[in-house]
């Protein structure tokens, strides 16, 4: 029987189009188009490529709104089989728990999983929590932030990447991965895979496809609040400038305000 | 595991007391980050009048649970045993799910390592709990005992406060290299309690079939930080960088593209996608300051930029600047340092 694998996508402002705002310093995230998050790309690679070696068959499930279709179907055309986006008013403004709440319970009205796929962290909100909190849901095991991922004999392996080291693991399937930004080279889409994809079409979920009350999911259903944001108060740089013959001048001051010890 | 199921909050937060927090060894040590739970905890328990209570996992830990007793905890709260030796996400998740039931924590706090994430994110789920990541900022609001938990989003540009106001415990992981690890008080009282816990067969997970140990770079316990980008032009060029480094005691950053090049180990980049640093000095050559760049070295407390280019963006978010080439400038700097140096001896 075929490997059943998900890779869960996220679609996020695109952070090269994101600027700075000179005066407030606060990003402005509006003019950016909307990509795939960078480490749910080599989550796919990373999938793919066990479909490169081993009779696979690759569902990517996203939790957003209508136009994250675009991701998705971007994913089939790199080869992904299948795609799900789970889409509901309901699910706005929710917080990892009831994110993760949600794409578990997505997965399990899918059926059958063996690996599950996910991004280290995505970059708009950045926790990296979604991943392990989904295998918890599921009471599968997991491996966070890997560089590498493989099936062998029934088992799943990955090296995980540390601060001290490169750790290896094997692991029974069901299991969920989450990949490293930049972890491989993504393949690119081809046209006829997107000419299949647009055929295809994407299968779409809500709320009541998934029986939960309205009250588990989205802003209702997430223990954090976020109370306050504010700027973070930026330094007054002064940009002072040395020419090269002023370095020993550069380095009285360094040395005065003990910014360099000698 | 949780099953699919909503966060229902407990009934009686008053049953909620006292700080936990997570103490992660590495390599069978107490390590830096962890110990650095221990002062971002202290503080909290002691404005709310709480226990501190340090949390420790592993194989062979009494000693340990000494050691870190005299940086500062109420209680050392441990569990070990030969298979709990290497952190691994189910033994340990369901250990501390176990701890929680018990002693009914306010707060849970671990650090922001990729293993204190990889846990703390399922201990969340465990337990029906709210977590913020990658904390800079923590402290109580003693009306209702709320944890009051800062992180830094969008790029660094935003301090997001983000409360957990009916669901317990209050977690959150803590950002490595911003919390003080407290003084140690030799001979200070603290109780210890290590348990041997069976952990369900089912709750082992993965087997560890091989650790590569690599010489850790740490960019973000360093006081100085040498940094070098594109405007090096080549991998040598990271020689004088180097050089420099040495002289004031720092280490050697760099900007992505230099690590995609090959130029430099992938440790050693600084921004969004690689370390998040703030020294006491920062050094920028080469590096033209790209928001990505920006985010993982913005907070430096100081930032001197040598390039070329006097539009550099990186200007912007410079103390010091020199408008000229690196090749000149980084040998003359290094040279200056040796010169003080050296006039210090015959002083
Ligand atoms: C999702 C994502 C994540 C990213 N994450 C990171 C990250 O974590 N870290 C990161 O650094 N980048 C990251 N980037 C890349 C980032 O956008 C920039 O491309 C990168 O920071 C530019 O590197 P640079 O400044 O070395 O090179 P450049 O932008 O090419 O700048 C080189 C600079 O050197 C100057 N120069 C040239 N010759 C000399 C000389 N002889 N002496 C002095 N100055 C000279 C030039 O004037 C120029 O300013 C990321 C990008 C994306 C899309
Ligand atoms: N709304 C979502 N839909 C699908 N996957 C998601 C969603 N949010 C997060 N993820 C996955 O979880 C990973 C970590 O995201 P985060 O916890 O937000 O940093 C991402 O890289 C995605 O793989």
């Amino acid at each position: 029987m075929a490997l059943e694998i998900i890779v869960m996508i996220k679609q996020v402002p695109d952070s090269q189009e994101v600027v700075i705002d000179p005066v407030t310093f606060t990003l402005n995230r509006g003019a950016a188009r909307n990509v795939i998050n960078p480490a749910d790309e080599n989550a796919i690679e990373a999938a793919l490529r066990i479909k490169d070696k081993t009779d696979a068959h690759i569902t990517v499930i996203t939790m957003g709104p209508p136009f994250a279709e675009s991701a998705l179907i971007d994913c089939m055309s790199r080869g992904v089989d299948d795609a799900v986006l789970v889409t509901d008013r309901a699910f706005a403004g929710a917080d990892t728990y009831p994110t993760g709440l949600t794409l578990a319970s997505t997965i399990k009205k899918l059926g059958k999983y063996d690996i599950i796929f996910a991004g280290e962290e995505s970059t708009d909100s950045s926790t990296g929590h979604v991943g392990p909190g989904v295998a918890e849901f599921l009471g599968t095991d997991q491996a966070s932030y890997t560089s590498e991922s493989w099936y062998e004999d029934g088992f799943v392996y990955a090296k995980r990447e540390l601060e001290d080291g490169t750790e290896i693991v094997k692991m029974k399937p069901p299991t969920l991965i989450t990949v490293l930004t930049n972890a491989n080279d993504p393949r690119r889409a081809t046209l006829r895979k997107k000419i299949d994809a647009m055929k295809k079409g994407i299968k779409t979920m809500t709320l009541a496809d998934l029986g939960m009350p309205p009250e588990w999911v989205g802003l209702r259903g997430s223990p954090t609040v976020v109370k306050s944001m504010r700027t973070i108060d930026e330094k007054k740089r002064e940009g002072k400038k040395f020419k090269i013959e002023e370095i020993p001048k550069l380095v009285d001051e360094l040395i005065e305000k003990k910014i360099i010890s000698i | 595991m949780v099953g699919i199921i909503n966060a229902v909050p407990p009934e009686n937060l008053d049953e909620y007391k006292n700080v936990f927090v997570f103490i992660e060894l590495r390599n069978g040590q107490l390590s830096r980050p962890g110990l650095e739970m221990i002062g971002a905890g202290m503080n909290i328990a002691r404005k709310a009048n709480e226990k501190l209570i340090g949390v420790m996992i592993g194989d062979n830990i009494s000693k340990l649970a000494d050691d870190a007793g005299a940086y500062g905890c109420d209680i050392i709260l441990g569990a070990e045993g030969k298979e709990l030796k290497q952190f691994r996400t189910m033994p340990y998740s369901y250990i501390i799910g176990e701890f929680i039931q018990e002693f009914k924590p306010n707060i849970l706090l671990i650090p922001a390592t990729r293993n204190g994430r990889d846990l703390a994110s399922r201990v969340a789920v465990r337990s029906k709990a709210g977590v913020t990541a990658d904390c800079t900022e923590l402290d109580i609001d003693l009306n209702g005992r709320i944890l009051l938990a800062k992180r830094p989003t969008y790029g660094e540009s935003t301090l997001a406060e983000i409360l957990c106001k009916k669901h317990r415990p209050q977690m959150a992981t803590a950002r490595p290299g911003i919390f003080k690890i407290p003084d140690r008080e030799e001979g200070r009282k603290f109780q210890k309690d290590i348990r041997k816990i069976k952990v369900p067969d089912e709750m082992m997970g993965k087997e560890i079939i091989e650790f590569i140990p690599k010489k850790s770079l740490d960019l973000t316990a360093a006081k100085i930080v040498v940094s070098g980008g594109l405007g090096l032009s080549k991998a040598q060029g990271f020689q004088i960088l180097d050089d420099l480094a040495n002289e004031l005691g720092g280490v050697v950053g760099a900007s992505r593209p230099t690590v995609d090049l090959g130029w430099i180990q992938r440790d050693h980049q600084v921004g969004q996608t690689g370390q998040s640093v703030r020294p006491d000095l920062y050094i920028a050559a080469g590096i033209s300051g790209k928001i990505q760049h920006i985010m993982g070295m913005k907070l430096s407390k100081n930032i001197i930029s040598i390039n070329t280019d006097p539009n550099a963006e990186i200007n912007q978010y410079s103390d010091y600047i020199i408008n000229d080439d690196l090749y000149k400038a980084i040998p003359a700097l290094t040279e200056e340092i040796k010169k003080r140096k050296a006039g210090k001896k015959t002083d």
